[in-house]
Parts: C-alpha cells; structure tokens; sequence
C-alpha cells in the first residue's frame, strides 16, 4: 500500500541546499569507480534513464490479446481478473485487485484515479502525464463523453459510456473491443495492435494498415 | 547493459525490494537512482551475480534500519550504498 498524500517524481534533489553525507558518499563511491575503470558516468546514466522508462504497455497487450483468441480465457479475465493475469505471468507487488471490464458495441468503459494517480502497472507500465493531471481526473468524472472527443473518441449518443475510479485496493484495466479486419492474425501479431491508450479506455484498437474493413 | 529492471526484481523482490509507489521506482534524491545504476553496471563489469549483491544489502538493510526523519527511499538508498561500499571492499 502506497502513501496516496504525496505525489513522487523523479526531480527531486535539484533545490539549493548542501549536499548530505550520504550523498558525498555516493560521489565519491562512483569516482573511485571510476577511476578504477569499473564504471562510467554514461553507462549509469543510461541505466537510470533505462529503468525509469522500463515498464509498459506490453503485458496489458498480451493479456487483451489473448482474450481475444480464447473464449474461455476471456470468461476467466473478467470474472477474476487478478488470476487470469497471473497465469501469463503478470502481478503487481503491491496486491492490489485486478478488475478488467470489457468494451461492447453498447458499453464504453473509461478508467481513472480520481484521488491520485492508481494505475494498472503491472500491465500497462507507467501512467502517462495526463492521467495524473488534475484536469483529467476531475473532467473524465464530469464530462467523460467531451474527453474522449478531445482523445479523438467519437461515441454514438447510446453507447453506454462507464467511468471506473481506480484506487490502492482495486485496479481497472479495460478489454478494448476486437477491430474487425483482424480475423488472420495470430495472438502476438493482435497484441502488438493493442495501446495502452485503448487499455485506459480513451481509444479504440485500430485494425493495422490496409486492411479491409 | 543487459540488465532489466525485471530481473532486478526478480533478485531483489522478497528479500529488499526496490522502494515503489504506484508501480514507478522511488527516487527521492538523484543519488538514489545513480546508486542503483551504478550496482548494475559494477555487477555486470565484476561478473558478479545479483544474489552475491543482495547478501551484502540484506545485511546492509538490517544493519540500517530505518532511522526517524529517513523516508522509505532513502533508508533503503543509504543501505543500498553501503552494500556496494561493501561488495566493493570484498573484491578489492
């Protein structure tokens, strides 16, 4: 369970202020690193630059990939969608419950947190920016339909459009609808057409290029 | 670099994971992270496997603690160093 009074970032330690003792110790540490040729200031740099950026969408993918292709799985995803996850692999450290909602023709789910910025990361990665703005997660509660349009989302007047508000005890990842056109492509071929942005429910899973509706 | 982040993990979770909030590393001070990247790139230079680190960092952790005034991040950080001060003394 995290501290949902704060929110982190990564910009932290750039105020004016001396530097503490431990962190005399790390640069020194990595000068005498250094110095003995056993690392570099570059590689570091891209390690952290890596692993800041490591985590995304891809497992969300697979799991909506999979859906598509296996009924039964599709019954097991959204009926627990915690287990379903874990059998490809997937969970959280946290513990945090897994619920998947699904796209129809008539039903269009959304998801936000509208407290903080609870995510599905163990299968989308890290949150883009905007949901952790303050715009999103109070307009996508108030005026769903006209954030969808600014995302690009038309929605006919009767879809039954569903906002779920995410927190540290209950995730939502949503199952985007299937684009037609897909039928010959394999699971892994499905899955690299899956965005995260579908998964958060502000846009469709588009059919690949030159294919005919 | 070939070292994930998932396999940092894998090593790491269930004896001293990484300090996270919502899935996203915690870095209070920009030393944190560099500690973390400079393990990676030391591990993968000396060879050494990512179990032969934890043992001086669970140590280092229990020998820490977490002192009043320290958030999260920066007791696991301050041991974090000080497991690879200590990796470092044993492959002088």
């Amino acid at each position: 369970m995290h501290d949902h009074s704060h929110d982190h970032g990564h910009d932290h330690g750039h105020h004016e202020r001396p530097a503490t003792e431990s962190e005399l110790r790390a640069r020194a540490l990595e000068t005498l690193l250094v110095e003995r040729g056993l690392v570099s200031t570059d590689a570091i740099d891209a390690v952290v630059e890596y692993y800041e950026n490591d985590v995304g969408p891809q497992n969300g993918a697979r799991v909506v990939a999979r859906a598509w292709v296996d009924a039964e799985y599709r019954t097991r995803l959204l009926s627990d969608g915690s287990a379903a996850i874990a059998e490809l692999g997937y969970g959280g450290v946290e513990g945090e419950h897994m619920v998947v909602v699904e796209n129809t023709p008539d039903i269009h789910n959304v998801i936000v947190c509208t407290l903080c910025s609870c995510y599905p990361w163990p299968v989308l990665g890290l949150p883009p920016t905007w949901y952790k703005s303050e715009a999103y997660r109070a307009r996508v509660v108030a005026e769903p339909r006209r954030v969808l349009s600014e995302f690009g989302l038309e929605l006919d007047p009767d879809v039954d459009l569903r906002v779920w508000d995410s927190s540290a005890e209950v995730r939502y990842l949503v199952l985007p609808e299937r684009p037609e056109g897909t039928e010959g492509l394999d699971e892994e071929q499905l899955a690299a057409l899956v965005t995260r942005d579908a998964m958060i429910g502000v846009a469709r899973v588009e059919a690949p290029a030159g294919t005919p509706a | 670099m070939s070292t994930t982040l998932a396999e940092v993990d894998a090593q790491l979770s269930g004896y001293a994971p990484l300090p996270r909030a919502n899935g996203e590393l915690v870095f209070d001070e920009v030393w944190h992270g560099r500690v973390l990247g400079m393990a990676v790139v030391l591990l993968e230079r000396l060879g050494i496997p990512w179990s032969g680190f934890r043992e001086h960092l669970v140590a280092a952790i229990s020998q820490h603690g977490h002192p009043a005034g320290e958030s999260a991040a920066e007791a696991y950080y301050v041991a974090f160093l000080a497991a690879i001060e200590s990796l470092v003394e044993a492959h002088r």
